[in-house]
């Protein structure tokens, strides 16, 4: 048995979609495959066990068997959180290691999803340097692509990690750095001796969002169109500008839900006409019942939220940073993208695995 | 004050022109054509004579004393002009000349040292940028207006040039008389509130009406419009209330315009009469200039008709006037005289074939009914009705009796002889019943600002001190909200009832609260990132058990957590629950020019949608709270409806006094808001279950 563990120096980086990817193609390779998260920050309860909300949604897309319970022993509750800085708390590690050795017994691969990067959970006693060495696991290090000093931080990484690091997948890689990428950091992390496991290209559908987390994520009122909020929103606009001019912003992108003032009825409009995924009206105030009955025609949900439009917007630009993979189609394309770029034959030469064993 | 404006000696024109078609020479024109009495200098330096009048190079080389200066000048030759002014000791000039605030940047900074260099001069002045001013009764003026209207007592300012024109072309033909006319520009000296004081201090006058676009100084607004609303009628015409009629009326004189609200308390608590259109506006003069206020609101209607009976009717339903049964001796009376099938009740309906012999008789006998305040006569223009004979009845009744007689003669032209024998004999005639109404509505509504006793100003001292250092530490910290633990202690300073609380950060300590205060209880997440708590799901009620506690911080912290990932939360609040009673919203907001208003309306989860709420300007006064609360669409609400018991109203209008002492005692507030205030039932008291204060400035 081996196990792989999926962190990063920086929390969301990916993780979860990569190690969702990895389990479904170890799968599909025909290894008997485990999928283990030390530590949840997302707290659910599932036929009244407390586990991660994540780590739930990977252990059903693999379609896994074993105990929930085991699947992830430690949920950073709130809860948890605030005993953690008035005393103390003891044991959480052993807790880990006794429910990875459960559900590895009967593994070829143990797929162990980090929380927020490697070095955090020191609060709790449960580092990730700390879990990882306990664990005896192999480690991938993901790195969200956002410019030329994330090399430091993977530099630090396998210092840091020494004989159980194993390589790195660059994430969410914008065209506009491809070549960068390319003659650049590719090169340089290998002399330095750093694999490249794989490299996976932003995808504005994996980064998307649905109106319905849109509107939980800001307190909004859904006012038409119920039925229509699992549309996926891709792009933000604000409608800020003359009329004449926003029909022609709105018709330049796709899947986009526009932020505007709930008194702008004429951009309202012009959003409805160039077929929005959502509009969101900001300010608390509420438009005129012409714009409603035209929503509904043309099935686009409208939120009222209380937030200024300047709020809002400042709200959603660090959305990327906090999409769930929730939806099917998101999930689908999020497995797609892992397994279309990740270099396999490579990574199992790391882990010292073979197809067919 | 202000005397040389309206009844000068001697008059100079600078800037006095040759050529006809020029503002210079219509206003030398003017000036010297409607019978004024006193010298008139014209000042051009390229003339000897100007339509027969000696002309001066400057006004330096006048011989005489000169009362009123009327600049015309190019704007960059007017600073020169103002100083010669103070040399010359004229104390009072009227600045026709446009190019200034209303023109640019440039214009500003030109007003800026306009105003500077007036104050310097001694000078005080009216405009720049305006028309001028016309007084009927001394013959002046000065103004490039055509024409001059009739002598009458209504005087009439204006913030905007074109109106004053637009009203005196439709005042000339109806002969509607005026004491004063001024035009006011761009009020960089003189503002509305000298020249409502002047008026009210006119004899002439007797009704003031203005139109405003915007005002400077709200509060001493409020002062001047209250003083003087208690002389004189003052109506107003406020424009600018809309936001694309604010940006027209920014771009106009560069007037900030109020917000609405501000604006409609403001009116209502000074007692301003408000015209919404430039048609009300007439209307209301033309009722209040002719006709004795009513001493109440019964009023009956006397028609040839019945449906402009049944308007007449409905337009009195939706205002404050009363159509209310005559006295049976009354009926009895109408019985002798009118046909058997003519209606007897109020609308009188004394039908279509009445001459002017039926309409006095039957206007007469009403009128003798004490119970009856005021009347309307309506006339529809039938075959055989006397439009001129009838309008000499209804004159001939109106001299007999001190309650107010306001005239419908409907249509136009078969009524127009009518119409002019009533208005020249003082009887306001309206094309239309709804407009007699309205008039009429106006008056009674002023006959009772002006017979309403002294507000009382009730104070909550002594409190301020205690919760100073709050808003100190809040503005040391740069931060622009008081934290929940801080309006907890400002609110119970100030006597405000709040649910018991305690924090918890584990849901041991939150089962514990609850235990402490007792079940049921409510929970509610605690986090510096989350205002709105109840938005993102951050609030449980009618917590009952442990279990409900613990899997309410559970469902709460987490949620929270999911949607915010980035929120820091603190821990939970449990808080009495507190049950019954009607949820009603309290507050204060700032308006850039009037300063902080009181509000209120009905809380509950259809208030955003009904926005069903009233404003009020500080200081409050106990009617003020009354009435700001009755004024809701809603209020029956509180009344109780369907056998519900009544709220505590009074405690509601203690709270609204309070946060007035509150605004009062920390100017820096800018927003305020208890949301929900939980009213229960009479007797009970109201409950502040959450609230949020932000302050800036001052």
């Amino acid at each position: 048995m081996i196990s792989l563990y999926v962190g990063s120096t920086s929390g969301y980086s990916g993780k979860s979609l990569v190690s969702m990817g990895l389990g479904h193609k170890f799968k599909k390779d025909g290894f008997r495959v485990g999928y283990f998260k030390p530590v949840g920050i997302l707290p659910i309860k599932v036929d009244n066990v407390l586990t991660d909300n994540d780590a739930w949604r990977i252990y059903r897309v693999l379609e896994l068997k074993d105990p929930i319970v085991d699947i992830c022993p430690v949920v950073l509750t709130q809860e948890l959180a605030v005993k953690g800085y008035l005393k103390d708390v003891k044991g959480l590690l052993g807790k880990i290691e006794k429910s990875h050795q459960r559900l590895s017994g009967d593994k070829d691969i143990m797929v162990v999803g980090g929380y927020g990067s490697i070095y955090t959970g020191g609060v709790l006693g449960i580092q990730g340097l700390k879990v990882i060495r306990r664990l005896k696991a192999k480690v991938v290090i993901v790195v969200k692509y956002e410019g030329e000093y994330i090399v430091d931080y993977v530099l630090q990484a396998k210092k840091d990690l020494n004989s159980k690091f194993i390589g790195v997948i660059l994430n969410k890689a914008t065209p506009e750095y491809k070549q960068g990428i390319k003659d650049y950091i590719v090169p340089f992390l290998k002399r330095k001796g750093v694999d490249i496991i794989g490299i996976i290209p932003y995808d504005s559908i994996v980064g998307s969002i649905t109106v319905e987390e849109l509107n939980d994520m800001l307190g909004g009122k859904v006012l038409c169109c119920h039925d229509r909020l699992n549309n996926l929103v891709e792009h933000f606009l604000i409608g800020a500008m003359q009329v004449d001019k926003a029909i022609d912003y709105f018709k330049r992108t796709r899947n986009n839900a526009v932020i505007v003032g709930g008194d702008r009825s004429d951009i309202q409009l012009s959003a409805i006409e160039s077929d929005t995924e959502c509009l969101i009206l900001t300010g608390d105030l509420y438009p005129s019942e012409i714009i409603i009955s035209r929503a509904e025609q043309k099935n686009i949900p409208i939120l009222v939220v209380r937030d200024d439009t300047y709020s809002v917007a400042k709200k959603l630009e660090r959305l990327s940073v906090r999409l769930r993979l929730r939806d099917k189609a998101k999930v689908a394309r999020g497995m797609d993208l892992v397994t279309e770029n990740i270099d396999f034959p490579l990574l199992y030469k790391k882990l010292g695995i073979k197809i067919g064993q | 004050m202000l005397d040389n404006f309206f009844n000068p000696k001697s008059i100079a024109v600078i800037g006095a022109s040759r050529t006809p078609g020029k503002v210079g020479y219509d206003i030398l024109k003017n000036t010297i054509q409607y019978g004024y009495q006193g010298a008139v200098y014209p000042i051009n330096p390229g003339a000897s004579e100007i339509l027969g009048v000696k002309t001066y190079p400057s006004i330096l080389d006048v011989p005489g004393k000169i009362d009123l200066a009327v600049v015309v000048v190019p704007s960059k030759n007017v600073m020169e002009v103002i100083e010669q002014c103070g040399a010359k000791k004229i104390d009072s000039a009227i600045i026709i000349t446009a190019g200034f605030k209303e023109s640019g940047i440039e214009g500003a900074k030109l007003e800026n040292d306009l105003v500077k260099k007036a104050k310097e001069a001694g000078v005080r002045f009216i405009g720049p940028n305006c028309l001028g001013v016309i007084d009927t009764h001394s013959g002046i003026n000065a103004s490039f207006a055509a024409g001059m209207p009739a002598k009458g007592s209504i005087g009439f300012f204006s913030q905007s040039g074109a109106l004053c024109l637009a009203v005196l072309d439709r005042a000339l033909p109806e002969d509607i008389g005026f004491s004063k006319f001024i035009s006011m520009g761009n009020k960089a000296d003189i503002s509305d509130t000298d020249i409502m004081l002047a008026l009210s201090e006119d004899d002439n006058t007797k009704v003031i009406l203005g139109y405003i676009e915007g005002v400077n100084d709200g509060r001493r607004f409020m002062e001047v419009a209250s003083q003087v609303s208690k002389k004189k009628p003052l109506i107003i015409l406020k424009s600018g209330i809309t936001s694309s009629g604010a940006k027209a009326a920014s771009s106009h004189t560069g007037a900030l315009a109020g917000r609405e609200a501000a604006f409609d308390s403001a009116f209502k608590q000074s007692g301003v009469i408000r015209a919404h259109t430039i048609g009300e506006l007439f209307n209301y003069a033309i009722a209040f200039a002719n006709q004795p206020l009513p001493n109440g609101p019964n009023v009956a209607i006397v028609t040839n008709s019945g449906g402009p009976g049944i308007l007449a009717a409905d337009a009195c339903d939706k205002s404050d006037l009363q159509l209310v049964l005559l006295h049976k001796e009354t009926t009895d009376e109408l019985r002798t005289f009118l046909p058997p099938v003519a209606s007897f009740y109020n609308p009188i309906d004394i039908m279509g074939d009445a001459g002017a012999e039926r309409y006095e008789k039957a206007l007469y006998t009403v009128l003798q009914d004490e119970k009856i305040q005021g009347v309307m006569v309506l006339l529809t223009p039938t075959a055989v009705v006397d439009v001129e004979a009838t309008a000499k009845a209804v004159v001939n009744i109106a001299n007999l009796v001190d309650k107010p007689i306001l005239t419908s003669f409907m249509g136009k032209k078969s009524v127009e002889s009518g119409s002019k024998i009533l208005m020249k004999y003082n009887i306001p005639n309206y094309s239309y019943p709804e407009e007699a109404v309205s008039a009429l509505n106006a008056m009674y509504r002023y006959h009772v600002w002006i017979n309403r006793p002294e507000k009382t100003y009730p104070h909550f001292d002594g409190l301020k001190d205690k919760v100073t250092q709050i808003f100190e530490e809040v503005k040391e910290e740069n931060r622009e909200r008081l934290s929940e633990s801080e309006v907890h202690e400002v609110l119970n300073t100030y006597g405000f009832r709040q649910p018991k609380s305690l924090i918890a950060r584990t849901s041991e300590e939150a089962v514990a609260a609850s235990k402490g205060i007792g079940y049921p209880v409510v929970m509610k997440i605690i986090s510096p990132q989350i205002i709105h708590k109840s938005d993102i799901g951050g609030v449980r009620i009618n917590l009952n058990k442990k279990k409900d506690v613990e899997n309410a911080f559970f469902d709460i912290t987490t949620h929270v957590k999911n949607i915010m990932p980035t929120a820091n939360i603190y821990g939970v609040m449990i808080q009495e629950m507190i049950p019954g009673g009607k949820e009603v919203i309290v507050g204060i907001t700032k308006d850039a020019q009037f300063g902080h208003m009181i509000m209120f309306g009905l809380g509950g989860i259809y208030v955003e949608v009904l926005k069903d709420i009233s404003f009020r300007i500080t200081p409050l006064s106990q009617e003020d709270a009354h009435e700001m609360i009755r004024e809701t669409k809603t209020f029956p609400l509180l009344r109780g409806v369907r056998g519900e018991a009544e709220t505590d109203i009074e405690a509601i209008e203690k709270s609204l006094l309070i946060l007035s002492q509150l605004a009062l005692d920390f100017p820096q507030i800018i927003e305020a808001d208890i949301n929900p205030l939980l009213v229960k039932k009479r007797g009970e008291g109201v409950v502040a279950i959450d609230a949020r204060f932000t302050i800036g400035g001052d």
